[in-house]
């Protein structure tokens, strides 16, 4: 009986949006009763913020063509890692110049930071980042031409 | 390494930076599944439902325009190439990014039919889809901070690294709400579609996560 309902309820395909919700929210009560979660103070990626710096929060540091100690997982897989910890075209220049938030901006305009740790050691998620975005450019543009 | 790992010990490791591919007993024979279905889908001409009307000789044939064939092939192709990195990549962000193009191809093959029911269930899917990313890379983020590394091989070998149980549960949570189509309550709106070949592929996409996010709990 009560499976019959509960089938009854989920064959609703307008449900299972809140249903899913429920379920998210649900589990995010008992992770937030869960808290605190212990923090590992040695992270792999460590992150320093200079607020003086434009670069931030990309800033890896060192002079360019220099190779500087970038922390890695793996460091015999990427031996080319901390070469070149950014590059900066004229335009990203001037507004590294001229204001504090080039970092912000990495997406924004082409060709500002080359981050070490994004584009060397960690390749096949930049990959795989733009593949997610054009498959959805991909339906998004199908359904508005045929749809 | 220390802790075994349940999927069997790798027959070799793809390096990619930090980011380790292997391929162990477990997740070679996911790829291989993949990768046949996927060459299923390139091969294979989609079905051709047809309509009996009762009581009568006539019957309705449902064509798949040439348009809507090609675009479903190219998702279910994507999905397959989707399928196959997350059965074997070792990094846990590249993971949950593999699963999550897995959910929008699906949202992808679906959406390409122009049935009013197959779409609304479409858009359903795909809202859930959207918000689910919100717990698998939340998962990735806790996972990270917890124990400071997101390799799966580091989290195997050293036995002090521990993931809290919760972190898992969002995980699981976020996969099963990427790869809910086969498990979808709208499964007769989405699969009246016509094109068998594609749509069993968001099926076998999502069958196949599942399982590899088993043996991902498991690992870490």
């Amino acid at each position: 009986m009560i499976i019959q309902r509960i089938s009854r309820i989920i064959s609703n395909y307008e449900m299972i949006m809140p249903i899913f919700a429920g379920a998210v929210t649900l589990l995010f009560v008992v992770a937030i009763f869960s808290l605190p979660l212990p923090y590992y103070e040695e992270q792999l990626y460590p992150k320093t913020y200079d607020p003086t710096s434009p670069l931030n929060p990309y800033d890896r540091g060192g002079p360019p063509f220099i190779q500087i100690d970038i922390k890695e997982q793996y460091p015999e897989n990427s031996p080319m890692a901390g070469y070149v910890t950014s590059y900066l075209t004229p335009f990203s220049w001037y507004m590294a110049n001229t204001t504090l938030y080039l970092g912000t901006t990495i997406v924004a305009h082409p060709g500002g930071i080359l981050d070490e740790i994004l584009y060397n050691t960690r390749g096949l998620d930049t990959v795989v980042e733009p593949t997610i975005l054009f498959i959805a450019f991909a339906i998004a543009s199908y359904l508005y031409r045929k749809g | 390494m220390g802790m075994d790992n349940p999927g069997g010990i790798p027959y070799f490791i793809l390096e990619f930076g930090d980011e380790l591919v292997y391929f162990s007993p477990y997740t070679v024979s996911l790829f291989i599944l993949a990768l046949v279905f996927t060459l299923f889908a390139v091969i294979a001409k989609p079905e051709r439902q047809v309509d009996i009307v009762f009581g009568g000789d006539a019957f309705y044939a449902k064509e798949t325009s040439l348009a809507e064939l090609k675009f479903r092939r190219f998702m279910a192709i994507a999905c397959g190439f989707a399928s196959m990195g997350a059965m074997v990549t070792g990094d846990l962000f590249n993971f949950t990014l593999f699963i999550s193009l897995v959910g929008i191809c699906n949202v992808g093959i679906v959406a390409a039919v122009k049935n009013r029911h197959v779409q609304n269930a479409a858009y359903q899917y795909g809202i859930v889809a959207l918000s689910a990313t919100v717990p698998l890379f939340g998962a990735a983020a806790l996972i990270a901070a917890t124990t400071g590394t997101l390799s799966m091989v580091e989290l195997w070998s050293n036995a002090s690294l521990a993931v809290p149980l919760v972190v898992k549960a969002l995980l699981v949570l976020g996969v099963m709400g990427e790869g809910m189509a086969p498990f979808y309550a709208a499964k007769a709106e989405m699969f009246r579609a016509p094109g068998a070949p594609y749509v069993i592929m968001c099926s076998l996409s999502s069958l196949l996560i599942f399982l590899r996010v088993i043996e991902v709990v498991l690992v870490i």
